[in-house]
Parts: C-alpha cells; structure tokens; sequence
C-alpha cells in the first residue's frame, strides 16, 4: 500500500512539475490546448538561455498564423499603407501571379499558385501560410524548425560557419557555386541569451515560389532575416524582414508573430499536400465552385 | 432545379456562427455573408485534406432533390471545433448552415451543423479568432 501511495505521489509530480496543464488527453494522445491562461506577472517565468526548443504556436490561436490574406503585417487588402514597394519587375511579376486570396483572387481554377500543385512553400512563405503547431529542436550545431503544414523542416546553423555567398544561379560555397533550395541556406547567431538572429540566402527562383498566398513574389535574390525573440519561458516572438531588391525597392517587415509554448507531448494532426487529395477536391469541388454559372 | 429552392432560411439561424478562416482556396466563389440552411440526408463526409467534404441530399419543397456538397477546413483545423471522422455517416439526417457559391450551385461552406444525435457545431473551420488585421 504504501508503494501505491508513492507510486502516486511521483507520476503526480512529474505530471505538475513539467508546467503544462493537462488537456484532454485520450489514451495518452494529447490535443492541443488553445485555451492556456494569459501570461501575467504572476505566472510568469524566466526563459531559459540560448534556447528556441519546444513546441510553439501562434498565442492568438491555431487560426491566427493562417495568414490567408497575405503575410501578417501586410495583408493584401488594398489599404495604402499595405501596398509593398515594388520594383516594376516585381509589379509585373505580382501581376501574372493568379492567387485565390487577397484583392486580386481569382475563382478556383483559374490560379496559378505552386502551392496548388503541391510544390513545397521553402522559406520564407512557410512562415506565412497555416503556421500551427511548430517544433523546434536545436543542438551545439544548428536549430532545426518542423513546420506543421505539409510536414515540412529546415535547419539554421549555428556553428560558426558562414552564409555563403548569394551569385547568379545560386550560392558559392568554397568556389563552387551551389544550387538554389526552396529552404535556401540559413545560418544563425545568438544576438544575446534571448535573441536569436537567422539569415537565409539561396532561395528557389521567382518563377518557382511565392512569397504569400496573395501572389506577391520572392526572387532568388532574397535575403530574409529572422529574429527569434524569447520573451519568457512560455512566449516567443518570430519577426522577419524581407530584402529582395529585385522584386521590392527596399527591405520590409513581413512579420512580427507571438507564439506559445506548447506541451511537447502534444499530438499533432497530419497536414499535408497530397496531391491525390488536391485532385479529389477539385473535382468534388473546387472545379465546380469555380466555374461561372450553373449547369 | 435550382439550388434556391431547397429550403432556405437566411439569419434567424439561431446558432453562433464565426467567419471561417479561408486557407486553401480562398473566398473569391463564396458569396460571403449569405447563409443558407439546409435539411437533408448524409450521403458521404470526407474526412481529409485539403477540406473536409459533407454530401448532403436534400429536398426541395417542390419535392426534388440536390445533391449539396459543402466543405469544411482541414481536419486538423476542424478538429478543435468538435469535428470528426465520424461526426456525419451515411442516412444521418442533419441540418447544415452554409455559406453558398456565388454561381447558384449547390456548393458552399459549413458555417454550424446540428448532427444526427443533436450537437451543435459552429463553423468548420479553426473556431477561433482570427488575427487582426490592420
């Protein structure tokens, strides 16, 4: 008897002690909880050193990193003050993207967005569509970031090696010139104990990604900086800054996005582009939804 | 037959209903704010990516029957608001408000069903707020 009771008392306190509050939980599959309590003075409590790992997703709700309208601090609403700095070639690029979202939407159908197709979103646009539940795992060599949507990763070295050097057709790396990646090649740096800072060169393209859902592009050209702000153990805000002076006549901030810790128990449902799924859908739907009257 | 004429009731739903989050294909074919409540019989709910989709037959008052498809998110976005594998199956009788196509068919979205064993549901989509856009 005696045994039970301290059996108890341990599996409680491993329980109360990881400082998660227990969801439901069926048979040990764990939900997500969108309901945590507001972080206050009370409840607060420091962040670790030098540490991005964890489960994280956005505060506001699993719905708040749709981004369907665009990237986050500029949703493609027609609003001036949302209008981005085109050069004429990224206007004209802007131009002959067929999105299904923003003030320019066309029916389904009738877009051309890779996404679409199932083409993987690379970075910096997996940022900006459907971040959910987001793991990041990170050693004395890199951080490695598990995007939930199509189940993709990419990894941001932090070993001291340098970004390589963005040329025509790709990046050079110790005089070789390397291809370009839908990831691109990213390398990082704590900037203090709770700021961590990554840069990404290399990227696929213009012709190959997108930057949003809206349409607006993204050139090979493209240097994105990300800062990964760890405000307290529970809260982490991811920024971003987008130059492309190909496409856009300066640099801009695309992003700025407070994110939650997450159980690391937590069970995360399969989000993928299959595109035997996309055909299916089309056909039972989309086509349909997308045509011009009815039959 | 028109897909106007199966019975239609536009607000006093009486259910809560949010805005869906559009993340796949975007809202250009809805015509938003419209609802459209629709009384029918299950005839197949998919449970997958990229949208969930519910097969409903309905009929009309002029005793036709429309074959409706109405889409939800995915199911990892309908999850959390009480949506599951097996919320619909086949010969349910249930009552679905969605928001239709513009072009007049029957096609549109699930903004809150009522299934066959009487829970209420709300938008199949996240079922949260969205973040604010300026």
């Amino acid at each position: 008897m005696r045994i039970q009771v301290l059996g108890i008392l341990v599996v409680a306190t491993v329980f109360a002690g990881d400082g998660f509050a227990q969801t439901s939980s069926p048979d040990g599959w764990l939900n997500p909880d969108w309901n945590k309590p507001a972080i206050t003075a009370a409840n607060r409590k420091p962040a670790p050193r030098r540490s991005l790992a964890g489960m994280w997703a956005p505060a506001e709700g699993p719905g708040a990193g749709t981004q369907a309208q665009g990237v986050q601090l500029k949703p493609n609403n027609g609003r001036p003050e949302n209008e981005l700095p085109y050069t004429p070639y990224g206007l004209q690029l802007y131009r002959s993207h067929k999105a299904l979202e923003g003030k320019d939407a066309v029916l389904p159908g009738n877009d051309n967005d890779p996404r679409n197709r199932c083409e993987p979103l690379g970075v910096p646009r997996s940022n900006h569509y459907n971040i959910r539940l987001t793991q990041f795992f990170q050693d004395e060599y890199k951080v490695a970031i598990l995007y939930h949507y199509d189940n993709r990763w990419r990894v941001i070295w932090t070993d001291g090696r340098r970004l390589p050097k963005l040329v025509d057709g790709g990046v050079e790396i110790g005089g070789e010139l390397r291809e370009p990646r839908f990831f691109g090649y990213s390398v990082g740096r704590w900037v203090d104990d709770y700021t961590f800072e990554a840069q990404t060169i290399g990227v696929m393209p213009d012709d190959r990604v997108w930057l949003d859902s809206t349409g607006r592009p993204l050139s090979e050209q493209a240097r994105i900086t990300e800062t990964f702000h760890r405000v307290d153990a529970d809260t982490l805000v991811w920024s971003e800054t987008i130059d492309d002076p190909k496409i856009y006549t300066r640099p801009w901030d695309a992003l700025r996005m407070t994110f939650r810790l997450h159980d690391p128990r937590t069970d995360i449902q399969e989000y993928y582009c299959s595109p035997s799924e996309q055909e299916n859908y089309n056909k039972l739907f989309g086509a349909d939804a997308g045509s011009k009257g009815a039959p | 037959m028109s897909a106007r004429n199966v019975i239609v009731s536009i607000a006093a739903v009486g259910l809560l209903v949010q805005a869906p989050l559009i993340a796949h294909h975007g809202a250009a074919a809805f015509d938003v704010g419209k609802k459209v409540v629709l009384k029918g019989t299950v005839k197949q709910w998919i449970y997958s990516n990229p949208h969930c989709l519910l097969t409903l037959e309905v009929t009309g008052e002029d005793g036709q029957v429309v074959r409706w498809i109405v889409e939800g998110q995915a199911p990892n976005v309908v999850y959390p608001a009480g949506y599951r594998k097996d919320t619909f199956t086949f010969g349910d009788q249930v009552t679905v408000t969605v928001e239709p196509v513009k072009n007049g068919r029957p096609l549109g979205r699930i903004l809150a069903a009522v299934t066959a064993d009487g829970q209420t549901l709300g938008a199949a989509s996240s079922g949260f707020t969205t973040q604010t856009l300026p």
